[in-house]
């Protein structure tokens, strides 16, 4: 009989290490600075100083700080990656709804919480299977982000509030956050 | 004799479902590789099988000579193509888009990969007739080892993280030699400085092929027109400039030739001619920029800026191409009739003066 010999892995996966570790919630905004990190899609920036807006009046988040991506399709550069955990306590990001941005959306989410700051990817619901395939390369396939309606580019300015309130129990429940807290 | 048969017949059958399990394929079967086919396809190159030849640092997926080399295998190529594989991965490698992440956009681009020098009689790839069809060996499974590459390697599954709208044929499989033998002009990898006698794979990131149609005519000035039409096509003005690779066919490529035009003749005439009216531009919605992509869009668009051609002295002649080198030009597919073909390049802002990258093949690292 002829040696058997095994079939190879093609795919190189079985070396990537995988830390699925959630950064530690924070139970309760109160006094937490918000880092919002804008990807330049049309209408990121209105989603989430709404969503921010709703934290700081019914939760008591503090202050609210706005980054800009310098590309939408490739994660957060390590400068501004560092900046943020410097100065912020949990991360918002949006919106995620094109092939390469939904996925690095979720990479930046991944980024953040192994950095320690607990973060909601936003990306649009069209995208929800890149942001999940995306968590599976990064090795964090359990990786939780809220998947908003799409689309989201062609919204007027009161759909986009619509789509943020929609938005806010997730945020929520992704942060941690207890309920009256 | 007949037991044995079917015996063997199962498991055939069953390595073939395990690839289809496992979603190691791009939906046809593949080929079952072991460590002794794999040490076939290493002996071919003298790399390290660790040595890493294209990374998308943002998936934290790297692509090894090893990995490189199973794919290539399951692809069904005979170890013989192999360096051609590591060249095309090289070349692939130094093209910005696809580190960036173009294969996940909803664009659908794919690598095309064009084959210069004595390897092509070598391993038989083919550069004459059916050129983008199918039927030769080595054309469809040199092709077909980059995409199990970013399907496997690089996680790039359709509807996960593929997300291409529509995607194109060459996904599965697009690599082509050019036919230097029936060429009136210097050979591609020539231009680029390479010896005729070197073997080069230059790879395009395409985002289609579209078939010319144009045997009416011996005028060059006619046959160039009717190719610059395509070029300039609105449908493929998403951003500001595009680039084009011009397949030739050798009765094509023979009408400039006798009419005394080189390929830098041919190159000028097309720059020159692909212009669009700003009214026809008007007409799609795709008379203006958006101020953070810089993709075309109308200028009733709150987002909207005045492209380039609005700040010269003919606003409304608006250039296609941002420079003559936009256009490559190359000969391929059989010499009997005038049926040539307009390869669109992937092309952003700012547009690339060389929209190719290239690797000489059997060199080492």
């Amino acid at each position: 009989m002829a040696q058997l010999e095994a079939l190879l892995d093609p795919t190189g996966m079985e070396a990537g290490a995988a830390d699925t570790t959630l950064s530690p919630r924070p139970v309760s905004l109160r006094g937490l600075t918000i880092g919002l990190l804008d990807n330049t899609k049309p209408n990121s920036t209105l989603l989430l100083e709404t969503i921010a807006a709703q934290l700081q009046e019914h939760h008591g988040a503090g202050e609210a700080r706005l980054y800009t991506k310098d590309y939408f399709g490739t994660p957060v550069k390590e400068t501004l990656l560092e900046e943020i955990v410097r100065e912020c306590d949990v991360v918002i990001t949006a919106v995620g709804d094109c092939g390469s941005c939904s996925a690095a959306t979720v990479a930046d989410g991944i980024m953040f919480e192994r950095a320690g700051v607990p973060t909601v990817s936003i990306t649009s619901d069209s995208f929800l299977m890149s942001g999940q395939a995306m968590a599976s390369v990064q090795g964090f396939p359990g990786f939780d982000f809220y998947a908003v309606k799409h689309p989201m580019a062609s919204l007027t300015a009161e759909e986009v509030r619509e789509r943020a309130m929609t938005a806010m129990p997730e945020v929520l429940r992704i942060l941690g956050v207890e309920e009256g807290r | 004799m007949d037991e044995t048969t079917t015996a063997e017949a199962d498991a055939l059958r069953e390595i073939v479902e395990h690839y289809f399990d496992k979603e190691w394929t791009d939906g046809l079967p593949v080929v079952p590789v072991t460590e002794t086919l794999l040490a076939e396809f290493l002996a071919t190159v003298a790399r390290d099988p660790d040595e890493v030849l294209f990374s998308i640092t943002h998936l934290n997926r790297h692509l090894t000579v090893r990995l490189a080399a199973i794919n290539a295998a399951m692809a069904g190529c005979r170890s013989e193509y192999f360096p051609v594989v590591v060249a095309a991965w090289e070349a692939i490698a130094k093209e910005p888009h696809p580190a960036r992440g173009i294969w996940q956009s909803t664009t659908g681009t794919a690598p095309l990969l064009v084959v210069n020098g004595p390897v092509r009689e070598r391993i038989g790839l083919n550069s004459t007739g059916n050129i983008f069809g199918s039927g030769f060996r080595a054309n469809a499974t040199i092709g077909r080892a980059i995409r199990l590459g970013c399907i496997n390697v690089f996680g790039l599954h359709p509807h996960k993280l593929d997300q291409a709208t529509q995607g194109t044929p060459a996904k599965y499989s697009a690599c082509i030699a050019e036919n230097e033998e029936q060429s009136p002009w210097p050979a591609l990898h020539t231009e680029h400085g390479f010896e005729a006698s070197d073997d080069v794979v230059t790879a395009f990131v395409i985002r289609s092929v579209i078939h010319i149609e144009a045997r009416h005519t011996q005028s060059p000035e006619q046959l160039a027109r009717d190719l610059t039409d395509t070029i300039v096509r609105t449908g493929a003005l998403i951003h500001e400039y595009t680039s084009a690779l011009l397949v030739l066919t050798p009765e094509h490529a023979d009408v400039f030739a006798s009419a005394g035009w080189s390929k830098d003749d041919l190159r000028s005439f097309v720059y020159d001619n692909a212009v669009r009216k700003r009214e026809d531009l008007v007409a799609v919605g795709k008379d203006a920029l958006s101020h953070k992509t810089r993709w075309r869009l109308a200028a009733t668009h709150p987002d909207s800026m005045p492209d380039s051609a609005s700040q010269t002295e003919e606003p409304d002649e608006v250039r296609a191409l941002s420079n003559p080198t936009s256009i490559q030009i190359m000969v391929a597919g059989a010499d009997n009739a005038g049926v040539s073909a307009v390869v669109e390049i992937f092309t952003l802002n700012p547009p690339r003066v060389h929209p190719y990258s290239h690797q000489q093949i059997g060199a080492t690292a």
